[in-house]
């Protein structure tokens, strides 16, 4: 769930074009068109992700007319399925994965199943990812390969694949390595 | 025994922080307590700018057994840097050792193309700030360049698949390791390989750094930074390493090898007996304030060596591997995974000791919802409070916070509501701390138990279950270098 009160507004004459802003947004709300960069307000969650980047200073955050409330209806959703997912993904549901939103993975799970297939969809669906932009990004990884879906990552760097976790670590690994207590965390979280 | 406060470290001025404003230090009924009063037995080291001259002699004679033939005057080398060794007192000894190792490449090699990457975190402006304030650019003949975790990536090939690190790092034929011991964020990497975890966090993009927080555990999390460094990727690229050593008492001096596992066993067990005391004397008392009042992110400032963080999580011994979770979130997870129905309410159990929080200056930016979750919290400045209200990675935290015109309106406020007199600044000091006198009796009055205990007890513990034979115990006042 998160609360969006802001939105990001390109001061159109700074703006030259050079696109860094279109990789670093987690929802791909901003788009260079005519080598001038276009807020989909309707994606953006107010991340502040493009404005930190421009060198120029050609984009800020002002206030929404209208907040937005961004949340997933788990409720809406087969609990079994979601505890299925979760279990998959080795997630509780009541666990949350994003620090900054403090989202459960139950409602990531919603999301997956309601239809989102990529990052990007989840991130504009649940507000995840919409903070620091870092640490959630291995749990959204591990849910929407848990679901099955064989994730593309976008050619212009937004996100790389790495749905990696402790229960993916060989055993002989664990063995050769036991030194980082691999095989005595997967017993702990699992 | 204890003395006037002293001036902490000064503030780099940052588009990520309100302005500097009047120290938590400067107000009335503040004293200092010096860390070599405590404990004796633990290296002195330098304070503020004191000592940075040195660094460049240290950097040197460290420097002389390490072997260079590798690089060729026509090579490309980059020093690698993190943006968290010039929040260290005030950056100065970390710059004059990263420019030292320039100099020291450039006249051994004939190397010209020698370049400076600082890494960041999540800021991305964070590293170029960096760059600027300590004239790194010039120095560096225009190669010192900023990078952060969004930066284009490069796969490394690991023995656990692909993991990846950022482009900016690794373009170059040659890679030095230039970093520091100080041990930071311990309840994410329980002091397992601390001289790796910049592979798995500063010079990774940030899918690594999230897996290395999000899908491991605070033990197993260390073999990402392991799998990374032993690629073949890595091990072609390293020349060495060189560290920026410190204790809780300041800056002592600078190690470099390019053994990085000979110079992790070293750091892994001075760590533990220096900063070991001070995390468990400080994780020892029962009820404080704390005060947040520097230049960075609130759990990154330091108060006699050891981060707000660590505190906040005080009531684990981290160092012992055979407590499994050592830290609220890791715990809530293992409460779930043993069918614990109220695993959550554990969140409230984060250190008790800490009654309230009072937020002088620090960054907003990275996720810190949790604190006025389980303590008061008090934000000082309008400005400041405008700053967290507007941070989208704290969209609650003035939900559960106060707000103060000054330092002085909000420590008299924590007084009142954590309905005590002890307060413990987080000003960034190494060498002392600045607190209340009521702590500071407590403080001296437990610190000789804590040092027997550590020396006898807990360190030999720590070092054995990381494979380190434990030396003998300190039995005198060691002098600075």
């Amino acid at each position: 769930m998160k609360y969006v009160k802001s939105i990001a507004l390109v001061d159109q004459s700074q703006c030259v074009g050079d696109g860094i802003c279109e990789p670093i947004c987690p929802t791909a709300a901003i788009r260079v068109f005519e080598k001038k960069a276009v807020v989909d307000g309707g994606l953006c969650r107010a991340c502040g992700k493009c404005a930190d980047i421009c060198r120029k200073n050609a984009i800020i955050l002002v206030p929404r007319e209208e907040p937005l409330m961004i949340e997933v209806d788990a409720g809406s959703v087969d609990e079994e399925k979601i505890q299925e997912l979760c279990r998959k993904a080795h997630l509780f549901p009541d666990q949350p994965i994003c620090a900054c939103t403090l989202t459960p993975a139950r409602e990531a799970a919603a999301a997956v199943l309601l239809g989102a297939r990529t990052p990007e969809e989840i991130s504009a669906l649940t507000g995840m990812r919409t903070g620091c932009a870092i640490y959630c990004m291995g749990a959204i990884q591990r849910l929407l390969c848990a679901h099955g879906v064989e994730l593309t990552p976008p050619a212009n760097n937004r996100w790389y694949l790495l749905p990696l976790s402790v229960w993916d670590i060989p055993e002989k690994v664990e063995k050769r390595h036991p030194g980082y207590y691999i095989k005595e965390d997967k017993k702990l979280y699992g | 025994m204890y003395n006037k406060s002293a001036a902490p470290p000064g503030i780099m001025q940052s588009v990520y922080g309100a302005p500097p404003r009047p120290r938590a230090a400067d107000c009335a009924g503040i004293v200092s307590l010096a860390v070599a009063d405590l404990f004796p037995r633990i290296q002195k080291g330098y304070v503020q700018k004191e000592g940075v001259s040195a660094i460049r002699r240290a950097t040197v004679e460290a420097l002389a057994s390490v072997n260079m033939e590798m690089i060729e005057p026509g090579h490309t080398v980059n020093i690698l840097a993190s943006e968290h060794g010039f929040y260290l007192l005030e950056g100065d000894h970390y710059a004059e050792m990263v420019k030292t190792v320039r100099d020291v490449v450039e006249a051994r090699t004939g190397c010209k193309n020698i370049r400076l990457r600082v890494a960041g975190g999540m800021a991305t402006r964070e590293a170029d700030e960096v760059i600027a304030h300590y004239g790194l650019r010039p120095y560096f003949g225009g190669r010192a360049v900023g990078t952060h975790a969004f930066d284009k990536g490069i796969a490394i090939e690991t023995e656990i698949g692909t993991l990846w690190g950022l482009d900016r790092i690794y373009d170059a034929d040659w890679i030095i390791h230039a970093s520091y011991d100080e041990p930071r964020d311990l309840y994410f990497y329980r002091m397992i390989d601390r001289v790796l975890k910049p592979f798995a966090m500063s010079y990774a993009r940030y899918e690594t750094r999230s897996v290395f927080h999000g899908n491991f555990g605070n033990r197993s999390c260390s073999f990402i930074q392991r799998a990374i460094f032993d690629s073949p990727f890595v091990q072609k690229k390293l020349a060495f390493g060189c560290f920026l050593r410190m204790t809780p008492a300041g800056i002592t001096g600078v190690h470099a090898d390019a053994d990085l596992d000979r110079a992790g066993r070293i750091i892994t067990a001075d760590v533990m007996r220096d900063y070991g005391k001070m995390l468990r004397l400080l994780g020892s008392i029962d009820e404080y304030i704390a005060v947040l009042d520097g230049g960075r992110w609130g759990y990154y400032l330091h108060a006699g060596g050891i981060v707000f963080g660590c505190l906040e999580n005080a009531t684990y011994d981290v160092f012992d591997l055979t407590q499994p979770a050592a830290f609220g979130y890791f715990d809530i997870l293992a409460k779930m995974a043993a069918g614990d129905p109220d695993a959550m309410g554990h969140i409230m159990l984060v250190n008790p000791a800490i009654r309230a929080v009072v937020v002088n200056q620090a960054w907003p930016g990275i996720p810190m919802s949790d604190v006025p979750m389980f303590a008061r919290t008090i934000v000082v400045g309008a400005d400041q409070a405008a700053m967290i209200e507007a941070d989208p990675a704290n969209q609650v935290f003035m939900g559960f916070a106060e707000s103060a015109d000054t330092i002085e309106e909000a420590l008299t406020s924590a007084r009142k509501l954590a309905n005590t007199d002890k307060i413990l600044i987080f000003d960034g000091s190494f060498g002392h701390i600045n607190l209340s006198p009521q702590l500071a009796e407590y403080l001296i009055m437990k610190a000789p138990e804590i040092e027997e205990m550590v020396e006898h007890t807990l360190l030999p513990l720590w070092l054995r279950q990381r494979g380190i034979k434990p030396p003998k115990p300190a039995t005198k006042s060691r002098k600075k270098k």
